[in-house]
């Protein structure tokens, strides 16, 4: 009888857990723990959990609770694809949420458009990643990298005193799919297709010609493995170049090129790097990070009101519960995948279910009316996945702080750019 | 002109960083025939020990080096003992020891990431941003302290081998460890100790690299193919070759660099690498195996 007893309790106690297991909603994500990409891949995990944490005390999405599943990719696409392979075939994830980099989000977006999945992304920012002809992704930042350069020919022709514009610009890039990505769009490249090699967008005459401005010195660095950033940036300053546009892959780099460049003695009138909005840049590069111009997709004032768990939550309100989580203020890279989750638990919830077609169905429909709220502002989508209406903001350190000096009209707070830069 | 010798100086000191950076390498495979790839870990974990030095008491890397050759040569002993003393007669020690240290690296770098996060680090004295401009050659004073003091510690390792009782027993059992032991030489001691010092290096080199590059915990994935050539063509074990190659391969890097493209300044290294395995297998100053 007692044995009776035991298995019967078993039993039930299997069937609950069974049925609460069945109630929660699994959400895969694959990131860069480890590797190239880890410094970055590591915060993206920060904004996931955050979010997923701050959904489940307002009690889940659609009453379910969220468990988030993270597997570390270690920055190696093929181990990306087969994580969000073993997330949809194994695990029974309902939702994904993106990887970081446009190198794993490229080969990752096959394999989620070929299982129906809405693909989210927080960093993939390759214009050629948005014209394979995927009609399920939806990009978390304000633009493809192509398309950067337009904030900074903006800042020349709306925020630079007439006549003491850079004439002359050196652009160094790491070899990367991103850095060559903002690359294309300043020098005017055109934007092939990697499967045919086809032209998906001929960016001449580029962001650079078209203010004027010649180009007296190119360079790239491979991905991987770079050391001698005092003989680049020697070959910087030898150029002459008034405008030194560093397009780093990642914070890290824009540190060892801002560091080479001081110790150089560089003196140039304009200096703007596609990655250094993270606190490690300002501790790297110290004083010298003064006057130096980085795009971002998110910042600490930027006045956005969004949703989170069917509540009202500011970016402010974001900034709070980050440092109280983590005992650190956040950047983007923890910023963007929070927006990434908070426009997922707004899919779900449009479509009323983890129906990924309707999901997708629910966020193509996003207008400016009607938008995805989230701590990155609002976002509506073009038909191939890119947010419409949104320009980037432009950041420039000052005195130890990240302040958005442009647009100027995006909203209020904006601070006055310094120019020119001078010395490092 | 200028431009040549611009570019010969910081290859010059490129190199000196690189030369300290293998010559542990170099000795650990001399004496205990262990293909370390961890080594390159171990110099991150010697770089931590600077970063936080500098960022807790300000103290300078250069100061804290000695600190983390210490920490990293207990690290060594521990590792010896735990890992690699058990297999140390084995026929396949070597390619043994080539899984064994990934395993390791990988440990070492998942330690390093759990206690001090995956943010990059760099450890910022004032000299490591400055330069010494003679007309419009420069010279950087962090490259140059870090290359002064890399051949001066390379210098007293040599000048222990070459000289002290216990460096000629490290030089025996390189040579031959089974007559080393005949002639009464503690191998197993003598394998510990060369381990330990091994590692002592790494943990000097990372206080240097501290100031000279950035680094986080995966960092090392970077350097390890660079540090293999630098050793493979300096002669496998010759803490000379090493120095030599570190020097010559930064130079030509830099050049390459310059004149050609920097995206084909790492690709010196590992073009080196191949000529030397095709041409000249025993590197440098290593000695032409034997047919057996």
């Amino acid at each position: 009888m007692r044995y009776h007893k035991v298995i019967v309790t078993t039993a039930i106690g299997a069937l609950m857990s069974t049925a609460a297991a069945a109630d929660v909603l699994k959400i895969g994500a694959s990131l860069p723990i480890t590797g190239g990409f880890s410094i970055a891949g590591q915060k993206h995990k920060q904004g996931y959990e955050l979010c997923v944490d701050m959904i489940n005390e307002r009690g889940g999405i659609l009453g379910r609770e969220v468990e988030l599943i993270v597997s570390d990719n270690r920055s190696d696409p093929a181990t990306a694809i087969n994580q969000y392979e073993r997330f949809i075939n194994v695990d029974g994830v309902e939702a994904v949420y993106g990887t970081f980099s446009s190198r794993l989000t490229f080969p990752v977006a096959s394999i989620l458009a070929k299982n129906g999945f809405v693909h989210p992304i927080p960093a993939g920012g390759a214009l050629r990643i948005y014209t394979q002809g995927h009609d399920n992704l939806f990009y978390f930042q304000p633009n493809a990298a192509e398309y950067v350069g337009a904030s900074l020919k903006g800042i020349i022709e709306d925020l630079v005193p007439e006549g003491e514009g850079p004439m002359t610009a050196a652009v160094v890039s790491a070899d990367d799919f991103f850095a060559n990505a903002v690359e294309a769009g300043f020098l005017g490249h055109e934007v092939t297709n990697p499967a045919d090699g086809s032209v998906v967008a001929d960016l001449a005459p580029g962001y650079l010609e078209g203010s004027g401005i010649e180009v007296t010195f190119t360079e790239k660095w491979p991905e991987e493995g770079f050391s001698d950033w005092l003989n680049l940036a020697n070959s910087i300053k030898r150029s002459g170049a008034e405008l030194i546009i560093g397009l780093t892959a990642s914070a890290e780099e824009a540190v060892q090129l801002t560091r080479a460049l001081k110790t150089v003695r560089a003196e140039p009138k304009m200096v703007y790097f596609s990655q250094g909005t993270q606190a490690e840049f300002l501790e790297g590069t110290g004083e010298s990070s003064d006057g130096v111009l980085v795009h971002t997709s998110w910042h600490a004032d930027a006045p956005f009101q969004s949703t989170l768990g069917g509540e009202e939550f500011s970016n402010q309100d974001f900034g709070a519960a980050f440092e109280a989580a983590y005992g650190a203020a956040p950047d983007e890279d923890s910023a963007i995948p929070f927006a990434v989750c908070q426009g997922i638990e707004q899919a779900i919830v449009g479509a009323g279910s983890t129906d990924n077609a309707a999901m997708g169905a629910w966020l193509s429909d996003r207008s400016k009316d009607a938008p995805v709220r989230t701590i990155l502002g609002r976002f509506a989508w073009d038909d191939v996945g890119l947010p419409v209406d949104k320009p980037f903001l432009m950041t420039q350190w000052n005195g130890g702080e990240l302040q958005f000096v442009y647009p100027t009209d995006e909203f209020e707070g904006v601070q006055e750019m310094s120019y020119p830069k001078g010395g490092f | 002109m200028a431009d040549a010798l611009q570019i010969l100086i910081l290859g010059l000191a490129l190199g000196g960083v690189f030369a300290l950076m293998g010559s542990g390498l170099s000795l650990v495979f001399g004496v205990m025939r262990i293909v370390n790839l961890a080594h390159p870990a171990l110099i991150i974990g010697g770089a931590y020990v600077a970063y936080w030095g500098f960022k807790l008491w300000g103290i300078d890397p250069l100061v804290m080096l000695p600190v983390a050759a210490l920490i990293l040569a207990i690290t060594g002993i521990v590792l010896y003992k735990l890992v690699f003393e058990r297999e140390a007669r084995s026929a396949k020690y070597s390619e043994m020891t080539v899984l064994l240290t990934f395993a390791t690296a990988m440990i070492v770098e998942g330690a390093i990431g759990t206690a001090f996060t995956n943010t990059q680090r760099v450890t910022s004295p004032d000299y490591a941003t400055d330069a010494i401009f003679i007309g419009d050659i420069f010279i950087p004073t962090g490259q140059l302290y870090a290359g002064i003091v890399s051949l001066a510690i390379i210098g007293a390792l040599a000048l222990f081998l070459k000289y002290s009782r216990f460096g000629y027993a490290i030089r025996a059992t390189t040579q031959n460890r089974d007559a080393a032991e005949l002639l009464g030489v503690n191998v197993n001691l003598v394998g510990m100790v060369s381990f330990a010092i091994g590692i002592a290096l790494a943990g000097a080199a990372g206080a240097l690299v501290s100031f000279v590059f950035s680094f986080f915990p995966a960092k090392h994935w970077e350097w390890i193919a660079v540090l293999m050539s630098l050793v493979v063509l300096g002669g496998m074990g010759s803490i000379l070759g090493t120095v030599v190659a570190a020097f010559f391969l930064s130079v030509i890097a830099a050049f390459v660099g310059a004149w050609i493209g920097s995206t084909w300044s790492t690709m010196t290294f590992f073009l080196a690498l191949f000529i030397v395995l095709l041409v000249r297998p025993q590197g440098f100053f290593g000695e032409k195996p034997e047919l057996s």
